[in-house]
């Protein structure tokens, strides 16, 4: 059985890297939007699907991502993936001193307040005259779909990778055990602010990541598509619905929803996102903790 | 000298104030209870010094260092556990991943699993069920799992809040004699009950707390003697 996952990941993996040779420009643009979406996915439930704190505004870090690389490319000149790596750099520092204001907000006041913070930081980037305030900013061409697609592949492996050693590491049980009773937790010895804060910064790492890639991949970045709302909201419900705090639940989310979205999108224009919210609905209704738990409890009942 | 000295500690919440003055002491491998009505201050006692409630006033002194005002890592490390009241445990997590929370102190993190088997054989209830949810258990189950978890940081100082709250007479008799095989151990232990009698037989010495005050203290047989004692805790008409 471990075998056989193992190999099966292997054949994953390898497939994914050479995917760019064979697919066309369509099937490599659903391919990258499905990776997006999951590393984004992955991101998000280190802090609220680990460590219980629902956030609503992780999108405040794939715009700042986004936003630095683009002005170190346009600006600087820098080579767009150094750019990305700052970006996703400079995403996380600003989350230590973001997180330990917001996490002493808990449940939906957290949620809220870090919904009005991706709102605040979008319009502070915005207000710099540099980052071409509403109207945008180009960034140079010169970079393929291809390379883009590699460097969110490279983070979103990145992002399980991490995520399977936090739910096997000393770190991701404080995490859970904070998310169960955090001042319990506390009457431990454990640090429940450093391990929140921590969380948040790697939860903040990964849209800071991604979103260097995503300015390269419109060429155009503007506030609605850096800071968009539905890449936000799309990733959360992935995760929520392949299952909160599972290491596999937001590649089964994200590979589903992606599909579905695409399919129903391509065959039904104009009402595709009325099905999709019906389905959505519909599966969160026969699945409320979600897919990969719903498997593993059947698993282990047979 | 003490392993435990709470002089004069004062503590709140916000505006209001829980404690005016409590000071009590605990010996090296000794069993002390702490008495008082509902509201007297006990519960928020034991968190002042554990240090999830920071103390306003006083000092508390463990193994002849000053303790108040630390966070709970660091008093935690130094060897001080509590049991909160009504168990608390993590219900979502197993039993095993509870115990592993309970290690937390960098002292005991590198034997872990070695902690973990002596768990599973001071307590071999435990054993069959490290792999079940902690919420499912039974009341008297998942309080021998919030015991063993603060014993899996290896410490000294045993805080207990109210260990038989919400058992059963004869389950609370099974804890209070776990409690009393791990003080043969050489564990100290502050034990806060409402079930005074039994924890009046358990403890050598006992301190009685009111309005957030020390009133009395005493050999556990004098407070068990004392008139006002019967007739406050005990309900003996005299």
């Amino acid at each position: 059985m471990k075998t056989a996952l193992r190999i099966a990941a292997v054949v994953a993996i390898a497939a994914l890297v050479f995917a760019p040779l064979r697919l066309n420009g369509y099937l490599l643009n659903l391919l990258y939007t499905t990776v997006l979406y999951v590393a984004l996915a992955y991101g998000w439930n280190i802090i609220s699907g680990y460590a219980g704190y629902f956030s609503f505004g992780q999108i405040a870090f794939f715009g700042i991502g986004a936003y630095a690389t683009g002005l170190l490319v346009a600006d600087q000149h820098w080579f767009w993936m150094v750019a990305a790596l700052a970006g996703g750099i400079v995403a996380c520092a600003l989350a230590v001193p973001l997180g330990y204001v917001m996490l002493r907000l808990r449940g939906p006041f957290f949620a809220m307040g870090m919904f009005g913070m991706a709102q605040m930081v979008r319009v502070l980037v915005t207000a710099i005259p540099a980052t071409g305030s509403g109207a945008g900013l180009f960034l140079p061409p010169g970079s393929s779909l291809t390379g883009v697609y590699y460097w969110t592949l490279a983070i979103c492996l990145g992002a399980i990778a991490l995520t399977l050693w936090i739910d096997r590491s000393a770190f991701g049980l404080r995490l859970q055990a904070l998310r169960e009773d955090e001042q319990v937790a506390g009457t431990l010895g454990v640090d429940v602010t450093r391990a929140k804060i921590t969380a948040f910064s790697l939860s903040a790492l990964i849209p800071g990541l991604l979103g260097g890639g995503y300015a390269l991949f419109l060429t155009y970045i503007e506030p609605d598509a850096a800071f968009s709302s539905r890449l936000d909201l799309q990733s959360i419900v992935m995760a929520i619905l392949g299952g909160v705090g599972t290491v596999w639940g937001p590649l089964v989310g994200g590979i589903v929803m992606t599909q579905v979205s695409e399919a129903l999108w391509a065959r039904f224009p104009q009402i595709y996102l009325m099905l999709f919210g019906g389905l959505l609905v519909a599966l969160l209704l026969a699945l409320p903790r979600g897919i990969v738990p719903a498997i593993a409890s059947r698993w282990r009942a047979r | 000298m003490s392993l435990l000295a709470v002089d004069d500690l004062q503590a709140g919440y916000g505006d209001f104030k829980a404690l005016h003055g409590v000071s009590f002491a605990v010996e090296p491998g000794e069993i002390v209870c702490v008495i008082g009505a509902n509201g007297a201050g006990k519960s928020t006692t034991l968190k002042s010094i554990i240090g999830i409630v920071r103390p306003t006033g006083g000092t508390v002194i463990f193994d002849g260092e000053h303790i108040e005002g630390r966070a709970p890592g660091e008093v935690v490390e130094r060897g001080v556990a509590l049991v909160p009241e009504g168990r608390n445990l993590f219900a979502g997590m197993t039993v095993e991943e509870n115990l592993m929370v309970g290690a937390h102190p960098k002292r005991v993190r590198r034997g872990v699993a070695r902690r973990l088997r002596e768990s599973y054989d001071r307590f071999p209830l435990l054993g069959p069920l490290r792999g079940r949810r902690a919420g499912s258990l039974s009341g008297g189950q998942q309080q021998i799992v919030a015991i063993a978890r603060a014993l899996m940081s290896e410490p000294r100082l045993l805080l207990m809040d109210e260990p038989s709250l919400g058992l059963a007479p004869k389950i609370t008799l099974e804890i209070f004699d776990l409690v009393r095989a791990i003080n043969r151990d050489g564990v100290a232990v502050v034990l806060v009950e409402q079930n005074v009698v039994q924890a009046l037989e358990l403890a050598s010495r006992a301190y009685v707390l009111t309005e957030g005050k020390t009133v009395m203290e005493g050999a556990a047989a004098t407070i068990r003697g004392n008139a006002d004692v019967k007739r406050r805790f005990l309900g003996e008409v005299l």
